[in-house]
């Protein structure tokens, strides 16, 4: 045996030792509580930990920021921006009528994780031939087998575990698309369609579009 | 041969797939937002609110991972970014003061210039915005220059945070060995 394939044999053993270990990780995460689970970190940090599932924000015009920063043409103020955080699958079922899935049928979720998801509108849009004025918006979803209800509301600056519907803007419902293959982390982009805008928003085998008119 | 094979096979597949969001990348540094008051969104739920939100930065988190940060990774007297990805943005819900300028409430960039001993922050008009590649100095609001205090501990992850100060809040920075406080009056 020469050393080299002595070598490679360690290293065998030991990303198999690693993937063993880190399976056993993630079957315990699993069974941590929502709001722990929602607080959990990843590093921790004098000042200010960090989130297990990572913040994100997605623009319209897609990659804004990029863009402009480019220069190519770009107008002034984008259109629109989504704040939201990513959960992870992690072999998890995520929607389902149990109880243990990450999103049960029927209850609401705040579309992500950690704070509610905020949705801005630089410029008034219509959605389902409402006018939706310019501003910010908290948004949630009640996630059923068939179809999703999206709500933009008014309720801002909070955590995501307590949702107030009486806050409501707008209600609107959406059929669900699956997809193959399976969202390791939940996503929400901005996609552009002939009136406006696509929002996507999908996770593990599910998506739904809801579509934008800009004015 | 194979066993190479068989391991880099292995790790492809138990790797947290993060390249599999074809949609969307999850981002290598991290975006996250802190409060003042502190912790805002949680207290919320809780009902321990006692003052109104004043103040949010929304901002991307690299981390050191071994890399000499200040005067290395980060350039000593070249504007940088304050993080990550997306030039951070912050935002005041109400007027305040820094440097003696009186900044009204909505959204601004934050930037740095830093020094060995001394950084100058920057609050400049043009938010939405990556990195500090289109940085315009036309657009500033102010400039304060502070000193760097050196802390024994290293911060893996670059952080912002706040803290209450006598008359009004503090804007911790904080990175590697290095940390800076901008003094915020309300």
């Amino acid at each position: 045996m020469t050393a080299f394939s002595k070598l490679t044999g360690a290293l065998f053993t030991l990303s198999i030792t690693i993937l063993f270990f880190s399976c056993m990780q993630k079957n315990n995460n699993d069974k941590e509580a929502t709001l722990q689970d929602s607080l959990s970190t990843i590093a921790n940090n004098e000042y200010a930990n960090v989130d297990r599932s990572p913040m994100d924000i997605t623009y319209y015009p897609p990659s804004y920021p990029e863009e402009k920063m480019n220069n190519t043409n770009q107008p002034t103020t984008p259109v629109a921006r989504i704040i939201y955080s990513r959960p992870h699958k992690k072999n998890r079922i995520i929607f389902s009528d149990s109880e243990k899935s990450i999103c049960q049928y029927g209850k609401l979720w705040r579309l992500g994780a950690n704070e509610a998801t905020e949705i801005e509108f630089f410029k008034p849009v219509i959605i389902n031939n409402k006018n939706i004025p310019a501003g910010r918006y908290g948004m949630y979803c009640i996630p059923f087998k068939d179809k999703w209800i999206l709500a933009l509301n008014t309720n801002l600056y909070t955590w995501g575990l307590d949702i107030q519907p009486e806050k409501d803007v707008i209600r609107i419902e959406v059929p669900v698309q699956k997809q193959q293959p399976s969202l390791e982390d939940f996503t929400i982009v901005l996609a552009p369609a002939s009136y406006g805008a696509d929002m996507l928003i999908a996770w593990d085998d599910v998506k739904t579009v809801l579509p934008l008119m800009f004015l | 041969m194979k066993k190479i094979v068989a391991v880099l096979i292995v790790w492809i597949a138990c790797s947290n797939v993060i390249a599999q969001s074809t949609s969307s990348l999850v981002d290598k540094s991290p975006m996250d937002i802190s409060y003042y008051p502190d912790n805002y969104p949680v207290l919320r739920i809780q009902n321990k609110v006692s003052g109104p939100l004043l103040a949010r930065a929304v901002y991307s988190r690299p981390q050191k991972n071994n890399r000499v940060v200040f005067g290395n990774l980060i350039e000593f007297d070249k504007i940088w970014r304050l993080g990550a990805n997306e030039a951070t943005e912050i935002e005041f819900f109400q007027n305040v003061k820094i440097n003696n300028v009186r900044i009204k409430k909505g959204r601004y960039t934050i930037y740095t210039i830093p020094k060995e001993n001394s950084w100058t922050l920057v609050l400049n008009k043009e938010t939405d915005t990556w990195g500090a590649f289109r940085y315009d100095m036309a657009k500033d609001i102010v400039r304060v220059e502070l000193p760097v205090e050196k802390q024994k501990e290293v911060t893996e992850y670059f952080t912002i945070a706040f803290e209450k100060a006598t008359a009004g809040f503090t804007m911790m920075i904080t990175w590697d060995d290095v940390k800076v406080a901008l003094p915020v009056y309300l």
